[in-house]
């Protein structure tokens, strides 16, 4: 079970596209949904997972409000907003262009 | 949604976050508590027992309390917060010590302010810009530093009229060209309606002047062209804002108002704005008339037509590309031309070669033209030097402080440094408390300045009239103050900061003093104060040599008895008198007579000039004789009790009487060196000279030599002075003089009922003696002189602060040394002789570098001094004497107290 580390500047786009699939979630729903859905692969550390939701918060990508979980505990829910809609947007774009380039030269036989 | 925007939107959210700062810090601290718990149950639910559970959730989140600031530092805020903790810190700490705080903050207030205040008075006079539309594209035909009358040939700084007109026509270079009278004439006149006559100061422009400065009323028009066309019809006046507001109150209706000056009546068409002073500055006209009027309004220059009389002041505006060396060739050549084509040059050859070697030169116009600046300019520079080294001093006093207290705070400082903060971290927050001080200190030193610029103005000005000068504290005095207060900030607080925080920080936190103080701050402290004693002795010494060159200049011998004659002056012309007329002579001669009826006078008479205020010059000629060259004359036209009311004594010949009238034979008297001029040999007395040319009708005859007297400065070499009688040559506008005896108020009383019983109309003015009319030419050199003395105690005040500060430290340090030798015998005098000695040999160090800085700085202001040298040794013993006296007071109470102290307290007291 091996982990790799996210690749710098994605962690974002792996952020937006959560919540644009799964709606509103906390810190850690988010966290575990990244994981789970790459079997693993991927996971988030806390340490750049939090600083990376704040810097959402300023850009205006997220928006943030105390709800309650399944389990009666408080928690901070995030919801994309417009904003972050046409960022993920920006995102997977630029992200699919990256991709396509760095495999066409491996492709390259 | 745009990069602006969004921009926008982030800051607006990032300022949002800053109310909501502790709210945050909660959130977080609760988010995160929150998924530290989920990852532990998560660890559970994968095998591990609770506890290792627990450690391997903290684990995986890594340290949390430096998350969560790494999380809120995202917001990009931490350096404010910091430095608004650090601030409130600071202020904490100087609240603590309330009687350091309160000296260090007046010294800053004195220095800061002194300098805000220096400065603004510099700004208003040298560097303020008009406040006219792109003050850099004007220019000035020449350096504007003459003003009067003249027809001299090819004159580069005065032209007439209709040169003005033509250089206006033919120009390529100027979009505008303007003139402006060079002479701003103190008249009177009424308003409508009113039966007294008020000042009315008024500048005669061309009718392009407010089009060429891009300046527009603020109530009806402005000049135009129109209203200079043509001589004597255009009965125009744009008033100030200032007179409108202090002689019409303000009148919505000014539009309606007229004027009476002289006999024509003017219609106020126009105010200018408030701002707007004219073009020079410390001047500030109460009106703007065309130069079309200049016969009709008093005192009736004239010169509309005359090719030679000139008189004006000549500026362009730039049109947009054209370069200043570009315009100057175009108007040099234009400057010839017009002069070989005016039908009355006399073009002899003297003139043309004089004419082939004048060139004119264009000077910048931005700043305005100024007398005050030529007069001011290096006493303002040398007084902004004084208060740099008096911000100096201030700031080595504060640093000491700072020093002082840091040897105190040494274990907090170690304490926190052990903590792992980093060394510029502390020296940064040192700097910020120093910098609280140093802008509280700045804020004092605004209101203080405020205060002292009005005083300034008033030294300034050195009469009873205050130049008309805006030095109030505006934004860029703040911004000046500012950036001075944040320099004084560093330079205070930065060596006491890096000092501080060098610790050995094992003794630091045992001893809770820095035992590398005792080594390491003394030597800097000693430095400083050595310096503020250099420094001091510095401006004592500047001080004294300006204070000795004063009382120089207020002994020289002015040739004439300044003492107990009153001067005033009375506005003839206004009162409808046209100068020369018979009714004016007999006016004047009237008033004389009436005033030396009067009890207690002695004599009295007119006169165009009596001391310091300006001249009527021309060459005179001998017919017959080549006397080589130009020889310039200033010439007085007076009364016949003139010689008796100045006390000027006749060398030879006689005085003029009532014999010599318009009809008679036409007569002078000379004075003594220009009776040597032009007539070296023999007896001067019946010999006949002409005043500017040959003519026949401006001959005089040498009736009477008169001692030489000073005529415009008191520094002056012996000048050519004739004197001419008034019934013999017309004059309107002059001085009325008395000599009295007994006391100045009453007499003026008597002598201005007196002339009113002759003509109720007669506007008076300017009533003061003639010691003041010689004292005000001595402005210039008195306020230096008072300034720097003032300047220079206050240095030796704050040296023997600073003085004071350090021999207590010292003493507080050596206790126990003085607590041994006490024990061991020494008497209180020995005790009192060891402070004593520590504090005399820093007073020779700082007097021993002081001196040969005194005497290089003195080189640089030997030009204004007058008789005394630069090196004079007696002006450096007197400052050495002072600062040894005052040190030596200062040092005293701390040596007292030292030679006060308790053996058995200072051996306890380790």
């Amino acid at each position: 079970m091996l982990r790799d580390e996210i690749p710098p500047g994605t962690l974002y786009l792996l952020i937006l596209k959560t919540l644009s699939v799964r709606g509103k979630l906390h810190g850690y729903e988010i966290a575990e949904s990244i994981e789970r859905h790459t079997e693993e692969i991927l996971q988030v550390e806390e340490g750049s997972l939090y600083p990376a939701l704040q810097r959402m918060l300023i850009k205006g990508w997220v928006t943030a409000e105390w709800g309650v979980t399944a389990g009666n505990r408080r928690a901070r829910y995030y919801t994309l907003t417009a904003e972050g809609k046409k960022q993920l947007h920006i995102e997977v774009s630029q992200f699919e262009r990256v991709m396509g380039a760095i495999t066409r030269v491996i492709r390259t036989a | 949604m745009s990069y602006l925007a969004k921009t926008i939107g982030e800051l607006i959210r990032r300022l949002r976050m800053l109310f909501r700062r502790r709210q945050l810090d909660q959130d977080l601290e609760e988010e995160m508590r929150l998924h530290l718990e989920f990852r532990r149950q998560q660890q559970i639910e994968s095998g591990l027992s609770p506890l290792a559970a627990g450690q391997a959730a903290h684990r995986r989140f890594g340290n949390v309390a430096r998350l969560k600031e790494k999380s809120i530092m995202t917001w990009g805020w931490e350096g404010l917060e910091s430095f608004l903790h650090d601030a409130a810190y600071g202020a904490r700490a100087l609240l603590r010590s309330p009687a350091l705080t309160l000296v260090a903050l007046l010294s800053l207030a004195l220095g800061i302010g002194a300098n805000t205040a220096i400065f603004s008075l510099l700004d208003a006079v040298m560097l303020r810009s008009l406040p006219v539309e792109d003050p850099a594209q004007l220019v000035l035909l020449g350096k504007g530093d003459t003003s009067g009358i003249t027809d001299d040939f090819a004159r580069t700084d005065l032209y007439s009229y209709p040169f003005y007109r033509q250089m206006q026509q033919k120009n390529q270079v100027f979009s505008d060209t303007a003139a402006i009278f060079s002479i701003t004439s103190g008249g009177h006149g009424f308003v409508e309606g009113r039966t007294e006559s008020e000042t009315m100061n008024v500048q005669l422009v061309s009718g392009t002047y407010f089009q060429t400065l891009g300046v527009s009323a603020l109530i009806g028009r402005t000049l135009n062209e129109a209203d200079d066309d043509s001589e004597g019809d255009h009965p125009v006046a744009i008033i100030s804002y200032g007179w409108w507001k202090r002689s019409l109150a303000e009148d919505p209706n000014v539009l309606d108002r007229k004027l009476k000056l002289g006999s024509t009546i003017y219609n106020i068409v126009g105010v200018a704005p408030a701002e707007f002073f004219g073009t020079k500055v410390g001047e500030a006209p109460d009106m703007w008339i065309p130069l079309s009027m200049s016969k009709q309004v008093p005192p009736n220059y004239g010169g509309y037509k005359d090719n030679f009389s000139e008189s004006l002041l000549i500026i362009g505006r730039l049109k947009p590309g054209v370069s200043v060396g570009h315009a100057t060739s175009n108007v040099d050549l234009l400057f010839h031309q017009i002069l070989l084509g005016f039908p009355d040059a006399k073009l002899s050859q003297e003139n043309l070669q004089k004419l082939r070697k004048t060139q004119v030169a264009l000077h910048p116009m931005a700043t305005g033209v100024s007398e005050l600046r030529h007069k001011f300019s290096k006493p303002l520079q040398i007084l902004m030097a004084v208060v740099a080294l008096v911000l100096l001093i201030a700031c080595a006093n504060i640093a000491n402080l700072l020093l002082a207290r840091s040897t105190v705070r040494a274990r907090e400082l170690a304490v926190r440094q052990a903590l792992g903060a980093r060394r510029a971290r502390l020296v940064r927050q040192l700097l910020t408390e120093s910098l609280i001080l140093a802008l509280s200190g700045g804020a004092l030193g605004v209101a203080f300045a405020s205060i002292a610029d009005r005083v300034l103005l008033h030294l300034l000005s050195g009469g009873p009239e205050t130049i008309p000068l805006d030095i109030s504290i505006d934004l860029r005095m703040l911004a000046f103050t500012f950036a001075v207060t944040v320099l004084t900030a560093i330079l205070f607080g930065i060596i006491p900061a890096i000092r501080a925080t060098n610790l050995g920080l094992t003794d630091a936190l045992k001893d809770g003093r820095s035992p590398q103080a005792a080594g390491t701050r003394n030597p800097l402290a000693r430095a400083l104060v050595v310096s503020q004693v250099a420094l001091s002795l510095v401006l004592m010494v500047g001080a004294g040599l300006f204070l000795r060159s004063l009382v120089n200049l207020s002994e020289i011998d002015t040739g004439f008895n300044k003492e107990n004659v009153l001067r005033l002056e009375i506005d003839s012309s206004s009162a409808g008198y046209t100068p020369g007329e018979p009714r004016e002579v007999a006016l004047d001669q009237q008033i004389e007579e009436r005033v030396s009826a009067l009890p207690n006078v002695k004599a009295a008479s007119f006169s165009a000039f009596t001391f310091h205020e300006g001249s009527w010059n021309s060459p005179v000629l001998v017919p017959g004789v080549n006397l080589g060259q130009d020889i310039n004359v200033k010439h007085n036209v007076i009364g016949n009790g003139y010689f008796a009311t100045m006390q000027i004594p006749l060398l030879a010949g006689r005085n003029f009487s009532p014999s010599d009238t318009r009809a008679s034979q036409h007569v002078a008297i000379i004075s003594e060196h220009m009776a040597k001029i032009i007539f070296p040999l023999g007896n001067p007395i019946g010999r006949r000279y002409g005043l500017e040319d040959e003519a026949p009708e401006n001959q005089v005859t040498v009736i009477g030599i008169a001692k030489d007297v000073k005529f415009g400065y008191l520094t002056e070499e012996p000048v050519n002075v004739d004197y001419i009688p008034y019934t013999q040559h017309p004059w309107g506008f002059g001085d009325f003089e008395v000599r009295y005896t007994g006391s100045f108020a009453p007499m003026a009383t008597a002598v201005q009922h007196a002339i009113r019983s002759i003509d109720p109309g007669l506007p008076i003015s300017g009533v003061t003696t003639l010691d003041e009319q010689v004292a005000r030419s001595l402005t210039n050199q008195r306020l230096v002189a008072q300034l720097c003395t003032f300047f220079g105690l206050l240095a030796v005040l704050l040296s023997s602060i600073g003085i004071y500060g350090l021999m207590s430290y010292v003493v507080s340090r050596r206790t126990n040394e003085i607590g041994i030798r006490m024990a061991l015998g020494a008497a209180r005098a020995s005790v009192r002789w060891l402070v004593m000695r520590e504090l005399l040999s820093l007073v020779a160090i700082g007097v021993g570098i002081g001196i040969p800085a005194a005497l290089a700085g003195d080189r640089l202001i030997a030009s204004m001094l007058f008789g005394v040298k630069s090196t004079d040794p007696s002006s450096l013993l007197t400052a050495v004497a002072l600062l040894l006296l005052v040190a030596v007071f200062a040092g005293y109470v701390p040596a007292r107290r030292a030679s006060r102290v308790d053996p058995m307290e200072a051996l306890r007291c380790e």
